[in-house]
């Protein structure tokens, strides 16, 4: 439907008026990682006249932005390929296998999806502080895992559920075992739902900052945004590096969502028309 | 694979000598075990590092802190988190960002309407405000601090309009609206693309019926629009509402550190603080306990009172 000629067009100028308000934090940002400390101290507004590089340099180096990225590109990494793998694993058994409690098992999944991180980080804590895995890649990777592996599970299910069962038993009466039928078939078929959800899973690890804290308390461990927040601290009297730094942990995001911003709505949505 | 083993212990009953069952199994049906090795290392984790914690904790909510270490100490830790004047703030704090919910569904669903009437540069809007839903509430609470700083943005553009500078995050009586306006800000996104969605699945006939008949764009939205939309309604409200609950502690932590004087608290920065800061494990159980029951209600309460609001309609 299309509203009147008038109407729309009053409408598209507040929604105008929003989007710059929506853009404008970024832009501002990205003026003051560009300004040297002098010109930002003398007027942080204006436009900078020459651009600055050398904050992020600083940023990535000596405030050891670096070493933080690298962890939570090794953390955020494994776990989602974890959360694909158990995922779409589970997603096909839930879907096309017939097996006794697999109704169960699937609402256990979606009960699960319910349970806020809040509830159940002190017991996780002390679970794997008792395990030995508190501070450890594997601890933190973990923890990703299971946080969003019921989310995953829901998507990969519901996606191939959407598959015939009529290719899976063709594949079956050829002589494939089920395995085969996972790798051959199923794995290449989820394609587009493994990419949405990896997409979203893997945002959802990089842009996480409580359970990173919670369960990588020392330095040298830090993810990106547990480096962000003691950034702030270490450079209250720069802020053009402190800005910089936020810059860099933001860059990757945005290219991420310029690149895969239907594969992200998509899976937003696909858990949403559950209703 | 050990573990897949043990889930199917049952189906080899039926055979008396293990070995020969074993071997007979894995030759003539393997694939009888596949769907339990494919599910065990999701169950495995889920059950280990979700459920098993959620019972735990309930379980540690009723044991002491300290001296009182895994001494049963029956509702003690309850007790006291009612006396703290800071849990009762962060309760009240709740109870704001419940007040503020209908404002935060409506600013998407408004702007998605709009966006289904095809307004101007729809596609380029829809893109720009999605963006901050994607952004980590570590960068845009560093962000507004920026903008947000007594001497920063947007006191300098109030003063260009004759207004007085805010003390935006150092006042308490405003901290807690800031801190909630930022998360709208950086989450209706989220909510709109979901709108969206629902929008998609909405009859277009019906809404061109409603306008041939003469109805107002007013008239559209409240009885033609709202109604066909009510599902989608329901599973916003319900998810920014856990948002709001459980999805701020970044914000917080960046910009108020629960201050000024505790003003900025939420049951799940309360958590943080007793089970990080204040070496209170115990007690923060009991206080993800409360946090739990209290999404629980709201979240039934509000599917309860939707549901009765759009049957009416």
């Amino acid at each position: 439907m299309r509203a009147s000629r008038t109407t729309r067009w009053l409408a598209a100028a507040p929604m105008a008026a929003l989007a710059v308000a929506t853009v404008y934090p970024l832009v501002f940002t990205t003026n003051v990682a560009l300004k040297t400390r002098h010109d930002y101290i003398l007027d942080r507004f204006s436009p900078t006249r020459t651009a600055h590089w050398d904050n992020l340099g600083e940023a990535w180096a000596s405030a050891g932005v670096s070493q933080y990225f690298v962890n939570s590109l090794i953390v955020v990494g494994c776990a989602v390929v974890l959360l694909l793998a158990l995922g779409s694993m589970a997603g096909f058994a839930l879907s096309h296998l017939p097996f006794r409690g697999s109704r169960a098992l699937f609402l256990a999944c979606l009960a699960a999806l319910f349970i806020p991180f809040q509830v159940i980080m002190v017991p996780l804590a002390r679970t794997m502080t008792g395990i030995g895995l508190i501070d450890t890649y594997p601890g933190l990777i973990l923890a990703y895992v299971a946080q969003f592996l019921p989310f995953t599970i829901y998507l990969m299910t519901s996606y191939y559920s959407g598959i015939p069962a009529d290719i899976v038993d063709a594949a079956r009466i050829d002589g494939s075992s089920v395995y085969g039928v996972y790798r051959r078939i199923m794995l290449p078929l989820g394609a587009p739902a493994l990419l949405s959800v990896g997409v979203l899973d893997a945002l959802f690890c990089w842009n996480d900052v409580l359970i990173a804290l919670l369960l990588m308390p020392s330095a040298q461990h830090r993810t990106l945004m547990v480096g962000i927040t003691s950034l702030r601290g270490q450079y209250s009297d720069d802020i053009p590096t402190f800005a910089a730094g936020v810059l860099i942990a933001a860059v990757p995001i945005l290219v991420v969502y310029l690149v895969f911003q239907r594969q992200i709505a998509d899976a937003v949505t696909a858990g949403a028309t559950k209703g | 694979m050990a573990t897949a083993r043990l889930l199917v212990r049952p189906e080899t009953r039926r055979t008396n000598s293990p070995t020969s069952a074993n071997r007979r199994r894995r030759r003539v049906r393997p694939e009888r075990l596949a769907p339990y090795v494919l599910v065990a290392p999701a169950v495995l984790v889920i059950l280990g590092f979700r459920l098993w914690p959620l019972l735990l904790g309930v379980n540690f909510s009723f044991t002491g802190d300290g001296d009182r270490d895994g001494t049963p100490v029956g509702l003690d830790n309850y007790a006291e988190l009612m006396r703290d004047p800071v849990f009762r703030i962060a309760l009240r704090n709740v109870g704001l960002l419940v007040l503020l919910l209908p404002v935060a569904v409506a600013i998407p669903g408004l702007l998605a309407t709009f966006l289904y009437l095809r307004v101007p540069g729809a596609r380029v809007f829809r893109t720009v405000y999605f963006f901050p839903a994607v952004l980590s509430p570590v960068i845009v609470g560093s962000i507004f601090n920026l903008l947000l700083a007594y001497d920063g943005p947007l006191n300098a553009g109030l003063g260009a309009v004759g207004l007085g500078p805010a003390d935006w995050l150092g006042d308490p009586h405003v901290a807690m609206f800031t801190v909630a306006a930022v998360h709208i800000w950086a989450t209706f996104g989220m909510a709109l693309v979901v709108f969206l969605a629902g929008f998609a699945t909405l009859d277009a006939t019906l809404i061109d019926a409603a306008r041939t008949d003469g109805a107002a764009l007013r008239q559209v939205i409240w009885h033609v629009i709202v109604p066909g939309l009510s599902r989608t309604i329901q599973f916003v409200f319900v998810t920014t509402m856990i948002g709001m609950l459980t999805s701020m502690f970044g914000l917080l932590y960046v910009m108020t550190g629960g201050g000024p004087g505790g003003a900025t608290y939420l049951p799940e920065y309360y958590i943080w603080i007793q089970q990080g800061q204040m070496n209170r494990p115990a007690l923060a159980s009991a206080a993800s306990t409360v946090l739990f029951l209290v999404m629980l209600v709201v979240g039934l309460a509000q599917i309860g009172l939707l549901r009765k609001a759009t049957r009416e309609d």
